[in-house]
């Protein structure tokens, strides 16, 4: 995310993050992104694959 | 004239044999506490008044033959998020300074029922995340072994207090490795038990489906002592579980021989390459249990990085989530560390979370069938002895992929455990992992471990 982008994520999530930090944000959001890139496997998932917390009512 | 280290267990037999009063006990710990907090830092608050109290009537209660087991009279801490009736629970942030809850958290009454002499709070990090920070209204907790260095995060306090003797044991929690973590830098046994098995209602949440709260103590017997007190059915936590607490101090008796190890290798030698004295550390570690009779053969799983981004995007979805309101009204009230690393948590959209919670699932199902023919895991809790506390980075927690967070994924029992030190006498240390409620076979596992070898003789001395 450049610092561009952050700036205007940070204006719609109504963000007050002070301007000396906003480098050091913007440069973790590589960090981030590499993160979140290993959760979408290659190809896809299976429609199906059920996320780890589903809710189950108890009978009765 | 009391000894300036005790474990739990020692105390509890000298208090039962009418040898020392938990008022003693106490105040040569207010005193120790007294004479070298200034440099450690690891309380926030200190409740002498009120542990007086306590104290005292353990002593009448014990004299009169009602001792209610081998936590009553001990002096313990609570980690700074667990809320206590009366007394302010802060967060270790300037957003909560003022708070003051009307209630114990459902463990601290345990705590309590148990007998412990609650002596006050300790440090942790903010909202028992951002840390070691120096810009909240109290510093940081130092390293008893060194206190340049840190202690590990983010039941810091806790590791600090109970490494230096201040306290024989305390509480943390444990949403990516924030009990074993400190345990690890402060040569303390400190397990998160499985998910579930201690409530959290009433801790300060940091992420609901990670948070684990347990235990610090300098010795696995005394995690077991401790646990032993706080685990049980909650029914105000939806997680709790409604089962059984075995016999955890009990358990410790019991044979290790037999038990199946798998070793987990990759994950500090390749995916978070640990330094030359911790996996020699290991290595030596795991000659140990081979002969105590333990079978031991290398375990593959994911890589390091697939476990931590599971877990991290879980952690920060959460814990923005729970922050949202007040982050957007008052951002920089929060220390710099939190806040910055909350502005990450704003980005990671609602499909980065579901698809997160997919790979969980993917991730507790690869741990289970790699267990089917096992009893523990055998890894690492930290790469490297502590680091000077300086030195740790506001974003370093992204920058490696943590070796403790992928138990916080699947509920896994864990424990860090001190397995030797480095030349510069700094504690190194070990993980040992069960499957899920099989946490007093990691205990009894720690337990034999310790006292197969000799690192539970050696002491910080703190340097005024």
């Amino acid at each position: 995310m450049t610092r561009a982008e952050l700036d205007t994520a940070l204006v719609r999530l109504g963000l007050a993050v002070p301007e000396a930090e906003r480098n050091d944000i913007a440069a973790a959001t590589q960090l981030l992104e590499a993160m979140i890139a290993r959760l979408r496997p290659p190809g896809g998932r299976n429609v199906s694959a059920e996320p780890a917390h589903v809710v189950r009512f108890s009978e009765g | 004239m009391v000894p300036d280290y005790l474990t739990i267990a020692e105390a509890a037999r000298l208090i039962e044999s009418r040898e020392l009063s938990p008022v003693e006990l106490l105040d040569s710990r207010l005193d120790r506490i007294a004479r070298l907090d200034d440099r450690l830092h690891s309380f926030i608050l200190v409740t002498a008044d009120a542990a007086r109290a306590v104290a005292r009537t353990a002593e009448s209660e014990i004299m009169a033959g009602r001792s209610r087991g081998p936590l009553h009279g001990i002096p313990i801490g609570l980690k700074d998020i667990y809320e206590t009736a009366g007394v302010a629970t802060t967060g270790h942030s300037r957003v909560m300074q003022d708070h003051v809850p009307a209630a114990d958290a459902f463990s601290v009454k345990k705590l309590r029922a148990a007998g412990a002499v609650i002596v006050g709070k300790l440090a942790t990090h903010e909202f028992a995340l951002g840390g070691p920070s120096f810009d909240l209204p109290w510093p940081p907790a130092r390293n008893p072994w060194d206190v340049s260095r840190f202690t590990g995060g983010s039941s810091s306090g806790t590791g600090a207090a109970v490494a230096a003797g201040l306290v024989l044991g305390g509480t943390g929690s444990d949403t990516g490795g924030s009990i074993r973590g400190p345990a690890a830098y402060c040569g303390l046994a400190g397990i998160k038990p499985t998910y579930g098995l201690v409530s959290r209602a009433g801790i300060l949440p940091l992420a609901f489906s990670l948070d684990h709260a347990g235990p610090l103590a300098w010795t696995a017997e005394d995690c077991a002592v401790v646990l032993q007190a706080m685990a049980g059915h909650d029914p105000t936590d939806p997680a709790s579980a409604d089962r059984r607490v075995p016999d955890y101090v009990a358990g410790l008796a019991g044979d290790v021989k037999g038990l199946r190890i798998g070793w987990v290798r990759h994950f500090y030698e390749r995916d978070n390459p640990a330094d030359i004295a911790t996996g020699a550390a290991i290595g030596a570690a795991a000659l140990t249990f081979e002969e105590m009779g333990c079978s031991l053969r290398e375990v593959s799983l994911s890589p390091l990085a697939e476990w931590a981004a599971c877990g991290m995007i879980i952690m920060l979805a959460e814990a923005y989530t729970i922050h949202e309101a007040e982050l957007r009204r008052r951002f920089t009230d929060y220390g710099e560390m939190f806040r910055d690393r909350m502005a990450l948590g704003a980005l990671v959209t609602a499909a980065d979370y579901v698809q997160a919670l997919r790979r969980r699932r993917e991730l507790i199902d690869e741990l289970d069938r790699a267990m089917t023919d096992l009893d523990v895991l055998l890894t690492a809790s930290a790469a490297s002895e502590a680091p000077p506390i300086d030195s740790v980075g506001k974003f370093s927690t992204f920058e490696r992929p943590s070796l403790t967070i992928p138990f916080n994924v699947t509920g896994c029992p864990a424990i860090s455990l001190c397995c030797g030190f480095t030349d510069g006498g700094l504690p190194l240390s070990l993980q040992l992992v069960g499957k899920r409620f099989a946490d007093a076979t990691v205990l009894r596992l720690a337990h034999a471990y310790e006292q197969a070898t000799p690192w539970r003789r050696r002491r910080p001395v703190v340097t005024l």
